[in-house]
């Protein structure tokens, strides 16, 4: 049984702006002493993830818009030049396929990108796909092979009884009890407060984003595109609209010093004013453009900036799938703690996911769990 | 985007009655003002005015008019606060202290900020995705109206003017006068209440009151001028190849070149939603209205409404609540004391109820909802900037109820207008799947920028 307390794909997974992103993300470049150890340790569920994206659709049986056109990081300077060269050695020998390539071919292969841009790297596995379908696709399929999804139903209390799981729950028809071997916490932001409930802590931070939507203008953008420095990504949907995002903050609403995860986040003007003259500089002609709406969102952040996907060694038979990037590594986290939960070649899906273990955070519970 | 910022005492968003009559108020106890308006002048759609390089007979006659007429005439003689026309107002940001709004408009961004900001915003047609409704030629009977006011311009050919509002009457006239012809005029209901109000008398006094009255004289108007007024006879479907040929009525077909649509007004509510505002299912157009206590003062903190956001009630409601909403905000920034305040909602609430008995009474002969429950015409379209039709808003309620929902599965409400024109009718549908009122569910989530603006325009 799924438990859902909104719709399927109402949070993070349908707000996010769907970029298929496999390089190393820039935002593991923010960090002191360079290239973060943490991007390229993602580098290798990236690669696995570029094979579930590929046969996504064949395997869910529905258009998904996905689009794996090629993904550009661009530079402005030599600074950010040097930056993109040395990442792509990084990604390169962990056995990613990026290609550093300079500004004329870049405009040459993406004739939109404005002249400013002196460098890209250059992924061709990268893209975006679309995520008002991913959600409800994968219900579909899941309803279909028999599982039971229960929207618009919370779980109020889930306890580990000694040989399993008691979860009672409220849906619209009333409150009910539920019995269970194995719990998957994938709840994004709101996982740390599932956790809560079994009496664990998950080390996940709310952060409140920005993304906007321009007018449908006729197709000209066929790639992902960010900036090795500065925060964008930019993408054109199917139906023809812009999406700019890549990780502009909004302001989360506060109630007696704890987040309100129940109201959107606030938008910040000047996020969405700063988030657009980056775009606008890289890609100018999105500048004579309408922009009919932008939106705020909320996923979650561990300390060390990646996932948190496994089982919580403090508890067995709990397992989470959260915390940042989970749109892209969704399917494949999804796949993998499936895998653990079944116990269907396990050694394999542990060591996959080691990095992602919540076990590297297993010293927060030690007094709890209980 | 300029980086200069106007500050205020007061923000009005809004030159109609409401917005005027507030700022008379406010203007008269030494508060700073501006108003801002979409239109480039004062009056709101009620007394849209022409361009002023227009020479221009006003063709707004009626009786109704006349008060309306003298504040809009006592309200452009202010001198002291500032009218901002001709820019949309596309975001309301409290974080600062202030209330700080972004404004576009051709010239680009603005900013005005404000100590407290009056919401007087308006409504807009009711739209109806009746087979048809998305042929050029076919429009809501006050956008068909704003045509006439502003520019005297009248679609050639034949104008048909369909739906449940008694508006149409006056709407057909105005039409005519500006050398327009009218082809018919065609009730949805039956004739029975309407009819006894206006040609009967029906015992009340409301019959002598407002809108009432220049819809009974416009009715003999079109009388006179040989204008079929018909009752009891559905438009079902709007017809033609390119562009309106003819519309069927009950059985019969009437040739016409252009529609006006009138089943009545929803409330502009965009801006109170973007700001937080509690809002209510307004009964019976549908569309939201903002909450307010005694002295019109909002949910949040610093901001006020009147007129039509609090719910469609006319010009003359919402004139009355604007003085209130005048006074209260004059109240909570210490202009004036208590008992003064008191004083101008004492008179104005006193008002107030032969108003909204009259109010009330509209609601109930000019009430949609036997016209929108017959909507069900799965290959109509019900989302006009997305394609999106009735069809396949209705698949998608199978799936799941919840609107928002539905709106990302299939698209509908995701265009250039937001949903104004088919959130109303998707929560309807929603509804009715799930069997409750629609204001039980959750509408859509307002978002920047309320109109639609140059991306180049807002970077910096």
């Amino acid at each position: 049984m799924l438990v859902e307390q909104a719709s399927t794909g109402s949070g993070a997974s349908g707000q996010n702006a769907g970029s298929l992103h496999f390089q190393i993300e820039r935002r593991f470049l923010e960090r002191k002493g360079g290239l973060g150890l943490e991007g390229e340790q993602t580098a290798t569920l990236s690669r696995i993830a570029i094979d579930d994206w590929s046969t996504l659709e064949d395997r869910l049986g529905v258009s998904l818009h996905v689009h794996m056109n090629g993904g550009l990081m661009v530079a402005e300077n030599a600074d950010q030049v040097a930056i993109l060269k040395a990442k792509a050695d990084r990604e390169r020998a962990m056995g990613l396929s990026v290609e550093t390539i300079d500004g004329a071919e870049a405009r040459r292969r993406a004739p939109y990108l404005s002249e400013g841009i002196v460098a890209a790297n250059f992924m061709a596995a990268e893209g975006h796909a679309d995520t008002r379908k991913i959600a409800p696709a994968f219900a579909t399929a899941a309803t279909a092979a028999g599982a039971e999804i229960q929207i618009r139903t919370r779980l109020t209390k889930l306890e580990w009884q000694g040989a399993s799981f008691r979860a009672e729950i409220i849906g619209s028809e009333g409150a009910f009890t539920v019995g269970a071997k194995k719990v998957l916490v994938a709840a994004g932001v709101w996982s740390a407060r599932i956790a809560a409930m079994a009496n664990l802590h998950l080390p996940l931070f709310p952060v409140g984003l920005t993304m906007s939507a321009s007018e449908r203008t006729p197709h000209f953008l066929p790639h992902l595109v960010q900036h090795v420095a500065q925060r964008l990504s930019m993408k054109q949907t199917e139906a023809g609209n812009i999406l700019i995002g890549g990780g502009w903050p909004s302001r989360l609403h506060r109630v007696d010093g704890i987040f309100d995860l129940s109201r959107p986040a606030e938008l910040i003007i000047q996020s969405l004013r700063n988030n657009l003259s980056v775009a606008t500089k890289t890609v100018p002609r999105v500048a004579d453009l309408n922009l009919i709406r932008t939106w705020t969102g909320v996923t979650a952040v561990t300390p060390d900036q990646l996932p948190i996907a496994g089982e919580f060694p403090t508890m067995p038979g709990l397992f989470c799938a959260a915390g940042g990037s989970a749109f892209t590594l969704g399917p494949t986290f999804a796949r993998l703690v499936a895998d653990q939960m079944l116990e269907r070649e396990r050694d394999e899906a542990d060591r996959l996911l080691a990095v992602a273990s919540p076990a590297r955070f297993d010293s927060l519970n030690g007094f709890m769990g209980r | 985007m300029t980086n200069s910022i106007h500050h205020y005492d007061v923000a009005i968003i809004g030159g109609g009655p409401a917005g005027q009559a507030a700022a008379l108020v406010l203007d008269q106890n030494g508060a700073r003002i501006a108003v801002i308006d979409e239109q480039q002048r004062p009056g709101g759609q009620i007394l849209r005015q022409p361009p002023q390089e227009f020479a221009m007979a006003q063709s707004m006659k009626g009786k109704s008019y006349t008060s309306l007429k003298s504040q809009l005439r006592a309200f452009e003689a202010l001198n002291r606060c500032d009218w901002i026309g001709g820019k949309s107002v596309i975001g309301i940001d409290r974080s600062g202290g202030t209330v700080d709004l972004t404004l576009a408009s051709g010239d680009g961004i603005t900013q005005v900020s404000a100590n407290r900001l009056l919401i007087a915003s308006g409504c807009y047609d009711l739209p109806i995705p009746i087979p048809g409704w998305t042929l050029p030629g076919a429009m809501g009977a006050g956008g068909l109206q704003a045509l006439v006011k502003a520019q005297a311009v009248v679609p050639d050919g034949r104008v048909l003017l369909a739906g449940t509002h008694p508006l149409m009457l006056i709407v057909a006239t105005q039409v005519i006068a500006a050398g327009g012809t009218v082809a018919e005029v065609a009730f949805d209901q039956r004739q029975s209440f309407l009819a006894r109000l206006l040609i009967k008398g029906a015992g009340t006094a409301l019959r002598n009151f407002g809108l009432m009255l220049d819809a009974a004289s416009a009715w003999a108007t079109l009388r006179r001028a040989g204008v079929p007024v018909t009752f009891g006879q559905r438009l079902s479907v709007i017809e033609g190849l390119n562009r309106v040929s003819s519309a069927r009525i009950g059985k019969r077909t009437v040739h016409c070149d252009a529609v006006g649509l009138c089943y009545g007004f929803l409330p502009q509510s965009d801006l109170p939603r973007l700001a937080g505002l509690s809002v209510r299912w307004a009964q019976p157009t549908g569309g939201w209205a903002a909450e307010h206590d005694g002295w019109m003062r909002s949910s949040v903190s610093q901001i006020f409404v009147a007129g039509e956001t609090s719910g469609v009630a006319g010009a003359p409601a919402a004139l009355l609540e604007g003085q209130i909403a005048g006074a209260g905000i004059a109240l909570d920034l210490g202009l004036i004391p208590m008992d003064e305040a008191e004083a101008i909602r004492r008179d104005a609430a006193r008002k107030q109820i032969r108003v909204s008995r009259f109010a009330a009474l509209l609601d109930r002969i000019a009430d949609p909802t036997s016209a929108l429950t017959a909507l069900r015409d799965a290959n109509t379209i019900l989302c006009r900037c997305e394609d999106v039709t009735i069809g396949a808003v209705e698949t998608a309620l199978i799936q799941d109820s919840d609107p928002n929902s539905v709106k990302l599965v299939t698209r509908c409400g995701m265009g250039t207008c937001q949903g104004r024109g088919c959130e109303h009718m998707l929560l309807r549908l929603a509804a009715h799947k799930r069997g409750v009122g629609p204001n039980e569910l959750r509408g859509f989530t307002s978002r920047f920028p309320v109109r639609p603006t140059r991306i180049g325009d807002l970077i910096g």
